[in-house]
Protein backbone atom coordinates (compact mmCIF):
# COMPACT_ATOMS: atom_id res chain seq x y z
CA UNK A 1 0.00 0.00 0.00
CA UNK A 2 2.96 1.98 0.87
CA UNK A 3 4.52 1.69 -2.66
CA UNK A 4 1.19 2.84 -4.28
CA UNK A 5 1.22 6.18 -2.28
CA UNK A 6 4.85 6.83 -3.26
CA UNK A 7 3.68 5.96 -6.78
CA UNK A 8 0.55 8.43 -7.12
CA UNK A 9 2.71 11.10 -5.10
CA UNK A 10 5.08 10.68 -8.07
CA UNK A 11 2.22 10.65 -10.56
CA UNK A 12 1.10 14.25 -9.48
CA UNK A 13 4.71 15.66 -9.25
CA UNK A 14 4.90 14.67 -13.04
CA UNK A 15 1.44 16.07 -13.84
CA UNK A 16 1.98 18.94 -11.77
CA UNK A 17 5.00 19.70 -13.52
CA UNK A 18 2.80 20.44 -16.92
CA UNK A 19 0.56 23.25 -15.24
CA UNK A 20 3.65 25.68 -15.41
CA UNK A 21 5.33 23.94 -18.69
CA UNK A 22 3.69 25.59 -22.66
CA UNK A 23 2.01 21.96 -23.07
CA UNK A 24 -1.73 22.57 -21.54
CA UNK A 25 -3.15 19.25 -21.90
CA UNK A 26 -6.27 20.26 -19.79
CA UNK A 27 -7.55 18.70 -17.21
CA UNK A 28 -8.86 15.92 -18.59
CA UNK A 29 -5.84 14.06 -19.52
CA UNK A 30 -4.68 14.42 -16.51
CA UNK A 31 -7.73 12.99 -14.73
CA UNK A 32 -7.99 9.99 -17.08
CA UNK A 33 -4.39 8.98 -15.79
CA UNK A 34 -5.30 9.65 -12.53
CA UNK A 35 -8.67 7.52 -12.99
CA UNK A 36 -6.58 4.94 -14.44
CA UNK A 37 -3.94 4.41 -12.10
CA UNK A 38 -6.50 4.63 -9.25
CA UNK A 39 -8.47 1.99 -10.76
CA UNK A 40 -5.24 -0.38 -11.18
CA UNK A 41 -4.37 0.29 -7.55
CA UNK A 42 -7.80 -0.62 -6.86
CA UNK A 43 -8.12 -3.86 -8.85
CA UNK A 44 -4.28 -5.48 -8.98
CA UNK A 45 -2.43 -3.76 -5.56
CA UNK A 46 0.73 -3.04 -6.75
CA UNK A 47 -0.47 -2.55 -10.55
CA UNK A 48 -0.10 1.10 -10.10
CA UNK A 49 3.29 0.85 -9.33
CA UNK A 50 3.99 -0.70 -12.56
CA UNK A 51 1.84 1.82 -15.16
CA UNK A 52 4.58 4.67 -13.64
CA UNK A 53 7.12 3.04 -14.00
CA UNK A 54 6.22 2.84 -17.48
CA UNK A 55 5.57 6.64 -17.21
CA UNK A 56 8.85 7.61 -15.25
CA UNK A 57 11.72 4.87 -16.22
CA UNK A 58 11.59 3.71 -19.42
CA UNK A 59 14.33 0.91 -20.35
CA UNK A 60 17.60 2.61 -21.93
CA UNK A 61 16.87 0.82 -24.97
CA UNK A 62 13.64 2.68 -25.69
CA UNK A 63 15.24 5.91 -25.22
CA UNK A 64 17.91 5.52 -27.86
CA UNK A 65 15.34 4.33 -30.29
CA UNK A 66 13.23 7.51 -29.33
CA UNK A 67 16.02 9.97 -29.10
CA UNK A 68 17.52 7.90 -32.59
CA UNK A 69 13.58 9.10 -34.26
CA UNK A 70 13.23 12.55 -33.00
CA UNK A 71 17.61 13.15 -34.39
CA UNK A 72 16.56 11.63 -37.79
CA UNK A 73 13.47 14.35 -38.16
CA UNK A 74 15.67 16.99 -36.97
CA UNK A 75 17.95 16.29 -39.43
CA UNK A 76 15.67 15.62 -42.06
CA UNK A 77 14.44 19.54 -41.10
CA UNK A 78 18.55 20.97 -41.23
CA UNK A 79 21.05 18.59 -42.59
CA UNK A 80 25.16 18.75 -40.53
CA UNK A 81 27.35 21.01 -41.58
CA UNK A 82 29.68 19.65 -43.84
CA UNK A 83 32.69 19.81 -42.28
CA UNK A 84 34.33 16.47 -41.34
CA UNK A 85 36.85 18.10 -38.22
CA UNK A 86 34.32 20.63 -37.16
CA UNK A 87 31.93 17.20 -36.36
CA UNK A 88 34.92 15.23 -35.01
CA UNK A 89 35.38 18.46 -32.60
CA UNK A 90 32.14 18.61 -31.26
CA UNK A 91 31.83 15.06 -30.22
CA UNK A 92 35.43 15.31 -28.59
CA UNK A 93 34.41 18.25 -27.07
CA UNK A 94 30.69 16.65 -26.10
CA UNK A 95 31.83 13.00 -24.91
CA UNK A 96 34.85 14.81 -22.40
CA UNK A 97 31.86 16.53 -20.67
CA UNK A 98 28.96 14.26 -20.92
CA UNK A 99 31.73 11.78 -19.24
CA UNK A 100 31.67 13.81 -16.40
CA UNK A 101 27.71 13.00 -15.75
CA UNK A 102 26.19 10.34 -14.17
CA UNK A 103 25.55 8.72 -17.52
CA UNK A 104 28.81 8.39 -19.32
CA UNK A 105 28.61 5.14 -20.82
CA UNK A 106 25.17 6.56 -23.35
CA UNK A 107 26.08 6.30 -27.24
CA UNK A 108 26.69 9.86 -27.09
CA UNK A 109 26.21 11.71 -30.31
CA UNK A 110 26.93 15.43 -31.22
CA UNK A 111 26.62 17.38 -33.99
CA UNK A 112 26.51 20.97 -35.65
CA UNK A 113 23.44 21.58 -38.19
CA UNK A 114 22.67 24.05 -40.79
CA UNK A 115 20.70 26.91 -39.34
CA UNK A 116 21.37 30.44 -38.75
CA UNK A 117 19.32 30.20 -36.10
CA UNK A 118 21.09 30.44 -32.07
CA UNK A 119 19.76 27.29 -30.42
CA UNK A 120 20.68 23.53 -29.42
CA UNK A 121 18.88 20.72 -29.24
CA UNK A 122 18.55 17.57 -27.33
CA UNK A 123 17.16 14.29 -27.48
CA UNK A 124 16.54 11.13 -25.26
CA UNK A 125 19.73 8.50 -25.20
CA UNK A 126 22.04 10.98 -26.25
CA UNK A 127 21.74 12.91 -29.32
CA UNK A 128 22.70 16.62 -29.43
CA UNK A 129 22.71 19.21 -31.71
CA UNK A 130 24.09 22.47 -32.26
CA UNK A 131 23.16 25.09 -34.68
CA UNK A 132 25.55 26.82 -36.76
CA UNK A 133 24.43 30.42 -35.86
CA UNK A 134 25.00 29.43 -31.71
CA UNK A 135 28.52 27.51 -32.75
CA UNK A 136 29.46 31.25 -34.18
CA UNK A 137 28.76 33.14 -31.07
CA UNK A 138 31.45 30.96 -29.37
CA UNK A 139 34.60 32.37 -28.25
CA UNK A 140 36.66 29.78 -27.17
CA UNK A 141 36.20 25.38 -26.43
CA UNK A 142 34.95 25.84 -22.65
CA UNK A 143 31.79 28.06 -23.91
CA UNK A 144 31.08 25.36 -26.41
CA UNK A 145 31.66 22.55 -23.49
CA UNK A 146 28.98 24.83 -21.22
CA UNK A 147 26.31 24.51 -24.02
CA UNK A 148 26.82 20.99 -24.77
CA UNK A 149 27.04 19.78 -21.15
CA UNK A 150 23.65 22.29 -20.76
CA UNK A 151 22.04 19.78 -23.52
CA UNK A 152 23.66 16.75 -21.57
CA UNK A 153 22.04 17.91 -18.81
CA UNK A 154 18.48 17.81 -20.49
CA UNK A 155 19.16 13.89 -21.73
CA UNK A 156 20.57 12.39 -18.34
CA UNK A 157 17.59 14.01 -16.36
CA UNK A 158 15.11 12.78 -19.15
CA UNK A 159 13.58 16.21 -19.34
CA UNK A 160 12.31 15.91 -22.91
CA UNK A 161 11.45 12.08 -21.88
CA UNK A 162 9.26 13.07 -19.26
CA UNK A 163 7.07 15.66 -21.68
CA UNK A 164 6.77 12.90 -24.30
CA UNK A 165 5.39 10.28 -21.65
CA UNK A 166 3.18 13.12 -20.30
CA UNK A 167 1.66 13.86 -23.35
CA UNK A 168 1.12 10.45 -24.91
CA UNK A 169 0.20 8.51 -21.86
CA UNK A 170 1.67 5.63 -23.35
CA UNK A 171 3.09 2.78 -21.69
CA UNK A 172 6.40 2.52 -23.15
CA UNK A 173 6.98 -1.36 -21.39
CA UNK A 174 9.31 -2.64 -24.23
CA UNK A 175 7.17 -3.01 -27.47
CA UNK A 176 9.31 0.30 -28.92
CA UNK A 177 12.91 -1.42 -29.31
CA UNK A 178 14.01 -0.41 -32.82
CA UNK A 179 14.84 -3.37 -34.75
CA UNK A 180 17.77 -2.58 -35.73
CA UNK A 181 18.02 1.52 -38.19
CA UNK A 182 15.70 2.89 -39.75
CA UNK A 183 12.34 4.97 -39.75
CA UNK A 184 10.24 3.48 -36.68
CA UNK A 185 6.37 4.01 -36.86
CA UNK A 186 5.42 3.03 -33.63
CA UNK A 187 8.09 5.52 -32.07
CA UNK A 188 7.26 8.09 -34.37
CA UNK A 189 3.41 7.87 -33.28
CA UNK A 190 4.80 8.07 -30.32
CA UNK A 191 6.60 11.38 -30.69
CA UNK A 192 4.20 13.64 -32.83
CA UNK A 193 4.92 14.82 -35.81
CA UNK A 194 8.45 15.62 -37.05
CA UNK A 195 10.33 17.02 -34.77
CA UNK A 196 8.04 18.63 -33.40
CA UNK A 197 9.00 17.54 -29.84
CA UNK A 198 12.45 19.42 -30.16
CA UNK A 199 10.80 23.01 -30.42
CA UNK A 200 8.37 22.39 -27.15
CA UNK A 201 9.14 24.73 -24.07
CA UNK A 202 10.21 22.35 -21.38
CA UNK A 203 9.02 23.22 -18.09
CA UNK A 204 10.89 26.64 -16.84
CA UNK A 205 12.65 24.38 -13.96
CA UNK A 206 14.24 22.27 -16.28
CA UNK A 207 15.87 24.52 -18.05
CA UNK A 208 17.25 26.40 -15.00
CA UNK A 209 18.69 23.30 -13.72
CA UNK A 210 19.86 22.31 -17.33
CA UNK A 211 21.93 25.69 -16.41
CA UNK A 212 23.06 24.13 -12.72
CA UNK A 213 24.47 21.11 -14.55
CA UNK A 214 26.37 22.77 -17.28
CA UNK A 215 27.96 25.15 -15.06
CA UNK A 216 28.96 21.93 -12.83
CA UNK A 217 29.66 19.69 -15.72
CA UNK A 218 32.09 21.78 -17.51
CA UNK A 219 33.64 22.45 -14.06
CA UNK A 220 34.06 18.71 -13.82
CA UNK A 221 35.81 18.82 -17.06
CA UNK A 222 38.38 21.01 -16.74
CA UNK A 223 36.80 24.28 -18.08
CA UNK A 224 36.10 27.76 -16.94
CA UNK A 225 33.05 27.30 -14.69
CA UNK A 226 32.69 31.06 -16.03
CA UNK A 227 32.02 30.42 -19.89
CA UNK A 228 28.33 28.90 -19.80
CA UNK A 229 27.26 32.05 -18.00
CA UNK A 230 29.02 33.93 -20.53
CA UNK A 231 27.59 32.05 -23.24
CA UNK A 232 23.72 33.21 -21.92
CA UNK A 233 25.24 36.67 -21.45
CA UNK A 234 26.22 36.94 -25.25
CA UNK A 235 22.87 35.32 -26.18
CA UNK A 236 21.04 38.06 -23.58
CA UNK A 237 22.67 40.61 -25.89
CA UNK A 238 20.84 39.59 -29.13
CA UNK A 239 18.08 41.58 -30.29
CA UNK A 240 14.59 39.71 -28.69
CA UNK A 241 12.92 40.93 -32.86
CA UNK A 242 16.25 39.04 -34.11
CA UNK A 243 14.79 36.25 -36.70
CA UNK A 244 17.70 33.85 -35.28
CA UNK A 245 16.14 33.90 -31.56
CA UNK A 246 12.92 33.43 -32.32
CA UNK A 247 12.28 29.85 -31.12
CA UNK A 248 15.40 29.89 -28.40
CA UNK A 249 13.24 32.83 -26.77
CA UNK A 250 10.04 31.37 -27.07
CA UNK A 251 11.06 27.61 -25.63
CA UNK A 252 13.51 29.30 -22.76
CA UNK A 253 13.18 31.73 -20.17
CA UNK A 254 14.76 34.99 -21.14
CA UNK A 255 18.86 34.53 -20.87
CA UNK A 256 18.57 37.58 -18.38
CA UNK A 257 16.50 35.50 -16.32
CA UNK A 258 18.49 32.48 -16.34
CA UNK A 259 21.83 34.26 -15.77
CA UNK A 260 19.99 35.95 -12.60
CA UNK A 261 18.86 32.14 -11.28
CA UNK A 262 21.95 31.20 -12.24
CA UNK A 263 23.50 33.92 -10.12
CA UNK A 264 21.67 32.99 -7.21
CA UNK A 265 23.03 29.36 -7.49
CA UNK A 266 26.56 29.43 -7.90
CA UNK A 267 27.37 32.17 -5.68
CA UNK A 268 30.42 32.21 -4.43
CA UNK A 269 31.16 28.56 -4.83
CA UNK A 270 33.15 28.83 -7.54
CA UNK A 271 35.43 31.56 -6.88
CA UNK A 272 38.22 29.41 -5.79
CA UNK A 273 38.06 27.13 -9.05
CA UNK A 274 40.57 27.26 -11.61
CA UNK A 275 39.70 25.90 -15.18
CA UNK A 276 40.68 26.87 -18.76
CA UNK A 277 38.83 28.32 -21.68
CA UNK A 278 41.20 26.95 -24.84
CA UNK A 279 40.34 29.97 -27.24
CA UNK A 280 42.99 28.48 -29.35
CA UNK A 281 41.73 25.33 -30.03
CA UNK A 282 38.23 26.22 -30.86
CA UNK A 283 38.04 24.61 -34.03
CA UNK A 284 36.62 27.96 -36.13
CA UNK A 285 34.11 27.49 -38.76
CA UNK A 286 34.07 27.47 -42.48
CA UNK A 287 32.25 30.61 -43.95
CA UNK B 1 41.99 53.07 -58.69
CA UNK B 2 38.65 52.28 -57.91
CA UNK B 3 39.91 49.11 -56.31
CA UNK B 4 42.14 51.05 -54.02
CA UNK B 5 39.18 53.22 -53.26
CA UNK B 6 37.67 50.06 -51.62
CA UNK B 7 40.27 48.91 -49.89
CA UNK B 8 40.77 52.36 -47.71
CA UNK B 9 36.81 52.10 -47.43
CA UNK B 10 37.56 48.87 -45.98
CA UNK B 11 40.29 49.75 -43.93
CA UNK B 12 38.34 52.74 -42.25
CA UNK B 13 35.28 50.54 -41.48
CA UNK B 14 37.79 48.01 -40.18
CA UNK B 15 39.22 51.39 -38.11
CA UNK B 16 36.35 51.85 -37.08
CA UNK B 17 34.84 48.84 -35.87
CA UNK B 18 36.75 48.16 -32.42
CA UNK B 19 35.25 51.57 -31.19
CA UNK B 20 32.01 50.46 -32.03
CA UNK B 21 32.17 46.83 -30.55
CA UNK B 22 33.99 48.36 -27.16
CA UNK B 23 31.61 46.36 -25.07
CA UNK B 24 28.89 47.82 -23.00
CA UNK B 25 26.69 46.56 -19.63
CA UNK B 26 24.22 47.13 -17.40
CA UNK B 27 23.90 45.98 -13.56
CA UNK B 28 21.70 42.80 -13.01
CA UNK B 29 21.87 43.79 -9.31
CA UNK B 30 23.60 45.74 -6.88
CA UNK B 31 26.86 44.88 -6.40
CA UNK B 32 30.57 45.64 -4.85
CA UNK B 33 33.50 47.50 -7.10
CA UNK B 34 36.42 45.77 -6.23
CA UNK B 35 40.25 46.47 -6.74
CA UNK B 36 40.70 43.36 -7.59
CA UNK B 37 39.24 40.46 -9.34
CA UNK B 38 38.82 38.63 -5.82
CA UNK B 39 35.81 38.33 -3.29
CA UNK B 40 37.77 39.89 -0.34
CA UNK B 41 39.20 42.36 -2.51
CA UNK B 42 39.18 45.73 -1.38
CA UNK B 43 35.51 47.56 -2.03
CA UNK B 44 35.89 50.97 -4.56
CA UNK B 45 32.14 51.42 -4.79
CA UNK B 46 29.04 50.04 -5.73
CA UNK B 47 27.25 49.22 -8.60
CA UNK B 48 23.23 50.13 -8.21
CA UNK B 49 20.59 48.05 -10.72
CA UNK B 50 20.42 49.38 -13.86
CA UNK B 51 23.90 51.89 -13.90
CA UNK B 52 25.42 51.16 -16.98
CA UNK B 53 29.27 50.04 -17.05
CA UNK B 54 32.32 50.01 -19.84
CA UNK B 55 33.48 46.09 -19.88
CA UNK B 56 37.03 46.51 -20.16
CA UNK B 57 38.11 43.07 -20.08
CA UNK B 58 37.40 39.75 -18.21
CA UNK B 59 38.92 37.66 -15.72
CA UNK B 60 37.07 34.15 -15.25
CA UNK B 61 33.83 35.14 -12.99
CA UNK B 62 34.75 39.05 -13.21
CA UNK B 63 34.88 41.87 -15.36
CA UNK B 64 36.55 44.85 -14.92
CA UNK B 65 34.22 47.91 -15.63
CA UNK B 66 34.17 51.67 -15.61
CA UNK B 67 31.61 53.34 -14.45
CA UNK B 68 30.09 56.54 -13.13
CA UNK B 69 30.88 54.95 -9.66
CA UNK B 70 33.98 54.06 -10.33
CA UNK B 71 35.98 52.03 -11.87
CA UNK B 72 36.95 48.09 -10.66
CA UNK B 73 36.26 44.64 -11.03
CA UNK B 74 32.68 43.43 -10.27
CA UNK B 75 31.05 39.86 -10.67
CA UNK B 76 30.79 38.66 -14.12
CA UNK B 77 26.88 37.44 -13.08
CA UNK B 78 25.97 41.03 -11.86
CA UNK B 79 26.13 42.40 -15.38
CA UNK B 80 24.17 41.89 -18.42
CA UNK B 81 26.26 42.81 -21.87
CA UNK B 82 24.52 45.90 -23.91
CA UNK B 83 22.67 49.24 -22.21
CA UNK B 84 19.33 48.64 -23.64
CA UNK B 85 16.29 48.21 -20.76
CA UNK B 86 15.82 44.83 -20.15
CA UNK B 87 14.07 42.86 -22.95
CA UNK B 88 10.42 41.76 -22.90
CA UNK B 89 9.20 44.83 -20.40
CA UNK B 90 7.57 43.42 -17.37
CA UNK B 91 8.37 40.18 -15.41
CA UNK B 92 4.93 38.95 -16.66
CA UNK B 93 6.31 39.34 -20.25
CA UNK B 94 9.25 37.27 -20.21
CA UNK B 95 7.42 34.84 -18.18
CA UNK B 96 5.17 34.30 -21.09
CA UNK B 97 8.03 34.20 -23.71
CA UNK B 98 9.62 31.42 -21.40
CA UNK B 99 6.88 29.57 -20.99
CA UNK B 100 5.90 29.93 -24.66
CA UNK B 101 2.53 31.42 -23.89
CA UNK B 102 3.54 34.74 -25.88
CA UNK B 103 2.63 34.10 -29.75
CA UNK B 104 1.58 30.25 -29.28
CA UNK B 105 0.42 29.26 -32.73
CA UNK B 106 1.81 32.45 -34.40
CA UNK B 107 3.97 31.03 -37.71
CA UNK B 108 7.63 32.52 -37.67
CA UNK B 109 8.01 34.27 -40.37
CA UNK B 110 11.59 33.85 -41.53
CA UNK B 111 13.55 36.10 -44.02
CA UNK B 112 16.06 35.15 -46.23
CA UNK B 113 18.61 32.72 -44.55
CA UNK B 114 16.96 29.66 -43.39
CA UNK B 115 16.35 28.89 -40.02
CA UNK B 116 14.55 26.46 -37.81
CA UNK B 117 10.92 26.89 -36.78
CA UNK B 118 7.94 25.04 -35.59
CA UNK B 119 6.36 24.34 -39.18
CA UNK B 120 9.57 23.33 -40.43
CA UNK B 121 10.38 21.05 -37.40
CA UNK B 122 6.88 19.52 -37.53
CA UNK B 123 7.21 18.81 -41.03
CA UNK B 124 10.45 17.10 -41.05
CA UNK B 125 10.80 14.04 -42.70
CA UNK B 126 12.91 11.15 -40.99
CA UNK B 127 16.56 11.32 -42.82
CA UNK B 128 18.48 7.87 -42.77
CA UNK B 129 21.39 8.86 -44.47
CA UNK B 130 21.83 12.15 -42.91
CA UNK B 131 21.82 10.36 -38.91
CA UNK B 132 24.12 7.53 -39.87
CA UNK B 133 26.44 10.42 -40.68
CA UNK B 134 26.08 11.83 -37.66
CA UNK B 135 26.55 8.64 -35.51
CA UNK B 136 29.80 8.20 -37.61
CA UNK B 137 31.39 11.21 -35.79
CA UNK B 138 31.07 9.56 -32.33
CA UNK B 139 33.94 9.50 -30.06
CA UNK B 140 34.93 6.91 -27.16
CA UNK B 141 35.22 7.73 -23.87
CA UNK B 142 38.60 6.67 -24.24
CA UNK B 143 39.30 9.07 -27.33
CA UNK B 144 37.62 12.35 -25.72
CA UNK B 145 39.99 11.23 -22.34
CA UNK B 146 43.12 11.53 -24.80
CA UNK B 147 41.83 14.82 -26.34
CA UNK B 148 41.10 16.45 -22.60
CA UNK B 149 44.85 15.08 -21.78
CA UNK B 150 46.24 17.16 -25.33
CA UNK B 151 44.74 20.30 -23.34
CA UNK B 152 46.18 19.50 -20.22
CA UNK B 153 41.94 19.42 -18.92
CA UNK B 154 41.87 18.39 -15.68
CA UNK B 155 38.89 16.36 -14.32
CA UNK B 156 37.87 18.14 -10.42
CA UNK B 157 35.14 16.86 -8.12
CA UNK B 158 32.33 19.35 -7.51
CA UNK B 159 28.61 18.11 -6.57
CA UNK B 160 25.54 19.82 -8.40
CA UNK B 161 24.54 22.87 -7.45
CA UNK B 162 20.93 23.17 -5.15
CA UNK B 163 18.15 24.86 -6.24
CA UNK B 164 18.67 28.18 -4.97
Amino acid sequence: MKKITIGLLAASWVLGCNSASSLDFGDDLRKALQGRVQQQAQERPGAAANVLSGIVGTSQENEIAIGRQIAGNLLGASPLVRDNKLQKYVNNVGRWVASQSERPDLPWHFGVIESKDINAFAAPGGYIFVTRGLYAQLQNEAELAGVLAHEVGHVIRQHHLKVLQQSSLIDLGGQLLAKGAGDNDKVQKLIGSGAEVAARALDKDAEFEADRIAVVLATRAGYDSYSFPAVLQQIGHVAKDDDSVTLLFKTHPHPDVRLERLSDAMGVRFDSVKGQTLPKRLYRLKL
Amino acid sequence: MKIIGTGLLLLAMLAVQPAIAAETGTALKADAIRAEPFADAKTLGSLATGDKVSILKKDGGWLKVKSAKGSGWVRMLSIRKGDAPRQGGSAAGLLDLASGRAGTGKVVATTGVRGLNEEELKAAKFDEKELKLAESYATSGADAQRFAKEAKLKTQKFDYLPNP
